[in-house]
């Protein structure tokens, strides 16, 4: 099975992470590459927008810390992870594991982004959770949109395995077609989920390694052979597995930039992108998770409107927010930042907004003033008709649900510098709990 | 912390001693002209948490036509189900729907709308949005089945209140010239395909209507009704409901069979079963006021149409081509319905979903899937890459069958007193609202709009009459 990196174990903890596979042996022109990522799941402490703190569920980093910090996915090479000095670097031994990932846990949960082609090995360990030693919870990963996924890996509990406390998981993907995807808890969902364990997850395409002389429609057509397509222009399954239809003419552009999908024509171009969650809080909830006593499930209703964990102005904070919790020690609780800029006089013009939904409660509105957008995907999808077509359309705003994606572009080419906004237009998102203004918003600045 | 019902669940599942599957039951008339008998009356339904809650809803004024696609053991239609009985007819059938109004006298008239369609009516009493009918008044529609597929009926009088009561249901239009190139229908099929479209074949249906009940709202109708009021006034808003309904049932008595006894006026269910390979067309209906993000695990499907209009290329001069959205989650809107294609092979995992005990996989001639199992033949026999966490530091879930793989003997990696129902190893997916918190019963988790599909092994029968 090639070398398999087996760290220290203690209790149950089992980090996985090899070096080699069969399907990237050591030196491979195999295109793709092994990937690894470590969390933790157990409890920790967040700050919400008005200066209130939070007691959360979640998922914490024990690998990736340096890049989670910086606001960064916390997904690295074997390399990187298996290293013994990398900041990177995974946390295995026993001891590393508990110190850091008791109470580590982040809202939105550590980002994770991997390439089309990798194989992603992904270790769950449950650290248990310190505020609520009435609990035996267990954990799971659920890797939501996965096209043909297996039972086994899909992190629903009813269904599978979950891991019990102080063990580790790993789960194992190959890199599904590219798109946004997002990931939470598959526990107790009504519970887990409005405790905070969601975090965000998308794989950028093979197109991004073309470069500038290579062709992106005859890459297109030659991928789509080779996973089974007769023609290499039209899908041969009614859900396009693993294939993307050819645009209906057969366009002229080139390789070298950033594209969210295989187009085939360079039409999901972006020069910068910003994952973006919508979730909420609802304190009431929080606060009776801190008291040992069940939450009331019926009365559920968000009060702190947040995008990737955060809620107005705090989305906009370039930094990542530590909370201190309950032990007195601070730690980084909300490393993503939501502040949009497209540098014009940088050369930037195109924004990916790669926007995932998990509220538990209801569906959200997302809306821009002043500069359009332009819906290319949704749930992980091209809008492709089955002939080619490119069915994108421009609007002014998107409205989903928990368990859906959207994948935006915003053009700034024609749009003078200033400061914009994205926002919810429903009215009572705009809120943090009772400080009434804040909530589902942050800023666009177009330099 | 939060209740758990997993008695509940094992007690419900194990009802008739038989394993529950699922399909697109209702009632038909004669061939070209079917004429449907309904009314709408009061009755009890039944939730998981013990509840029996007054609602309304139509059904059969007398024993209908027919059945498709099998008869109920006791072969009877209720006078009072919730969902309406699924009326099943043919594209371009001429279709009359009586309908006499059982409801108490205090609730008034009552209507049935049949949105996409060109109604003409008889009879009745008039109403803002239809003719109704009223306590001795019975009125008939007629319409012409115009468009194949998934589309709805419900109440137009008071609709805020009867649409809640429970007064909705289906009506499927089956393809009048489904393609030659479908394959063969399923025993318990309707059709072989949703359209006449041959990108519309199918294998399996189910039919998944959502809708809320809020408990404040009929209690109160309960009470007036009890108390002879002369006309029902029901506060609605500020509407909370609390119980979350696929096909009127909650989890898991919407996993329980079609028919089953126990529920006499909630006869549909909610059990997707289905082999490798299957297309199996999803029939969703928006019932009740609220969107639902219908997550179904798994794989992405393929939206066909809305409200049983088919989406197709616009540059596709023979309206073939498909052109609805892959999604992983289905926004139900109210009042509208989709149909779509779900179907599931595992390919492209890197290892084989049939672990690495002997066994064959020979592809179908331009295939990389196996002609029978639907095997992706380029992972046969690869093992899992990593090492799964040793039985004693996990927990089980009740459809889990002790191993990885599909179809692999059940119990073979369980400890001892593990209680699980997945018998044939299958793969369970949780279908089920995103909007988590409708995933419970009054409180309770789990429960509400939550539903397992099962993907069995390929020598697993599915018998989708239970």
């Amino acid at each position: 099975m090639g070398s398999l990196s087996i760290h220290a174990r203690g209790q149950s903890f089992n980090v996985q992470c090899p070096t080699t596979t069969t399907l990237h042996p050591r030196n491979s022109i195999t295109p793709g590459a092994i990937k690894c990522q470590e969390v933790s799941g157990g409890d920790g402490f967040a700050t919400m927008a008005d200066g209130n703190q939070i007691f959360l569920f979640g998922f914490g980093p024990l690998s990736g810390l340096a890049d989670i910090q910086s606001g960064l996915p916390g997904t690295e090479t074997a390399a990187v992870f298996n290293s013994t000095s990398d900041k990177n670097r995974a946390l295995t031994s026993v001891g590393d594991i508990m110190d850091t990932g008791v109470m580590n846990a982040e809202s939105p949960a550590p980002t994770m982004a991997i390439d089309e082609d990798d194989e992603f090995f992904l270790t769950l360990t449950n650290v248990g959770m310190i505020m609520r030693p009435d609990l035996f919870e267990q954990h799971t990963i659920h890797f939501h949109g996965y096209p043909n996924a297996s039972s086994y890996f899909d992190g629903v509990p009813d269904a599978s395995v979950a891991i019990n406390i102080g063990g580790s998981m790993t789960y194992y993907y190959t890199a599904p077609d590219a798109g946004t995807y997002f990931w939470h808890c598959h526990i107790s969902p009504p519970e887990h989920l409005q405790m905070g364990m969601v975090g965000q997850l998308y794989v950028r395409p093979r197109q991004n390694r073309l470069n500038s002389r290579q062709n992106l429609y005859d890459a297109l057509l030659n991928s789509n052979l080779a996973k089974g397509s007769a023609d290499g222009k039209l899908c041969s399954d009614i859900l396009c597995t693993n294939e993307t239809p050819v645009p209906v003419v057969r366009s002229p552009v080139t390789g070298g930039k950033k594209y969210a999908y295989n187009d085939g024509d360079g039409s999901t171009q972006y020069d910068v992108e910003y994952p973006i969650q919508i979730m909420g809080f609802d304190p009431n909830f929080h606060f009776v998770a801190t008291t040992f006593n069940p939450e009331g499930f019926a009365d559920m209703k968000d009060k702190y409107y947040l995008l990737s964990g955060r809620g107005y102005p705090d989305t906009v904070n370039q930094s990542y927010i530590s909370t201190e919790g309950a032990d007195g020690k601070s730690r980084p609780s909300q490393p993503v930042r939501s502040l949009i800029v497209i540098n014009k006089s940088g050369g930037q013009k195109k924004a990916l907004l790669r926007i995932s939904d998990l509220s538990v409660t209801e569906f959200t509105t997302l809306a821009t003033v002043g500069i359009p957008m332009t819906v290319i995907a949704q749930d992980a999808r091209l809008l492709r008709d089955s002939l080619g077509n490119n069915m994108y359309y421009q609007t002014n705003s998107i409205t989903i649900g928990g368990g859906q994606s959207a994948d935006v572009i915003l053009d700034a080419t024609n749009i003078p510098t200033g400061t914009y906004f994205l926002y919810s237009t429903n009215l009572d998102h705009l809120s943090n709990d009772a400080e009434n203004f804040g909530g589902q918003m942050t800023e666009i600045h177009v330099l | 912390m939060r209740k758990f019902v997993s008695a509940v669940f094992t007690g419900a599942l194990a009802l008739c001693g038989q394993v529950a599957h699922a399909s697109v039951p209702g009632i038909t008339g004669a061939s070209g002209n079917p004429v449907f008998k309904l009314t709408a009356s009061p009755a009890y339904i039944s939730q998981p948490d013990g509840m029996s809650i007054y609602s309304w809803g139509y059904g059969c004024a007398s024993q209908p036509y027919g059945f498709q696609p099998f008869t109920p053991a006791d072969n009877t239609c209720p006078q009072m189900q919730m969902p309406g009985p699924t009326l099943i007819v043919q594209e371009g059938d001429m279709v009359t729907v009586n309908l006499t109004d059982n409801l108490p006298a205090a609730a008034g008239n009552t209507s049935i709308l049949f949105p996409g369609f060109n109604v003409s009516t008889s009879g009745g009493v008039a109403g803002l949005m239809t003719q109704e009918a009223g306590p001795d008044t019975p009125v008939t529609y007629t319409f012409t089945a115009t468009t194949p597929g998934t589309h709805s009926y419900y109440s137009g009088t008071r609709p805020d209140l009867q649409v809640e009561m429970g007064l909705f249901g289906a009506l499927i239009v089956l393809p009048k010239n489904p393609p030659v190139q479908c394959a063969a229908k399923g025993d318990f099929s309707l059709s072989t395909a949703a359209y006449d479209n041959p990108n519309t074949c199918y294998d399996r249906e189910y039919l998944f209507q959502f809708s809320e009940l809020s408990l404040k709202v009929h209690r109160q109708v309960e009470q007036q009704v009890l108390a002879n009021a002369n006309h029902i006034t029901a506060k609605i808003e500020p509407y909370h409901p609390e119980y979350f309904l696929v096909n009127g049932r909650s989890m898991p008595d919407d996993m329980d069979a079609n028919y089953a006894p126990v529920y006499p006026h909630q006869p549909y269910n909610g059990n997707p079963h289905m082999h490798p390979g299957d297309l199996v067309l999803m029939r969703v209906i928006g019932q009740g006021r609220w969107q639902h993000p219908f997550h179904h695990h798994g794989n992405h499907a393929r939206v066909l149409a809305r409200d049983g209009n088919l989406i197709t290329s616009q540059s596709d001069a023979t309206n073939t081509a498909l052109a609805g959205p892959l999604v992983f989650t289905v926004p139900t809107v109210s009042g509208q319905t989709l149909d779509a294609i779900f179907t599931w092979t595992g390919q492209g995992l890197n290892w084989d979903v049939y672990g690495t005990a002997p066994h064959t996989c020979s592809p179908a001639p331009g295939s990389n899937l196996d002609a029978t199992t639907k095997e992706y033949c380029p992972d046969h026999m690869k093992p899992i890459p990593v090492t799964t966490p040793d039985k004693n530091i996990v927990s089980n879930g009740l459809w889990y069958g002790g191993s990885p793989y599909l179809g692999s003997p059940v119990g073979s990696n369980l400890i001892p007193g593990t209680t699980e129902i997945n018998t044939g190893g299958s793969y369970a997916y949780m279908w089920h609202s995103h909007d988590e918190r409708e995933i419970t019963t009054n409180d309770v988790f789990p429960g509400g709009m939550m539903m397992m599909l099962l993907i069995d092994p390929p020598s697993l029968p599915i018998d989708e009459q239970q």
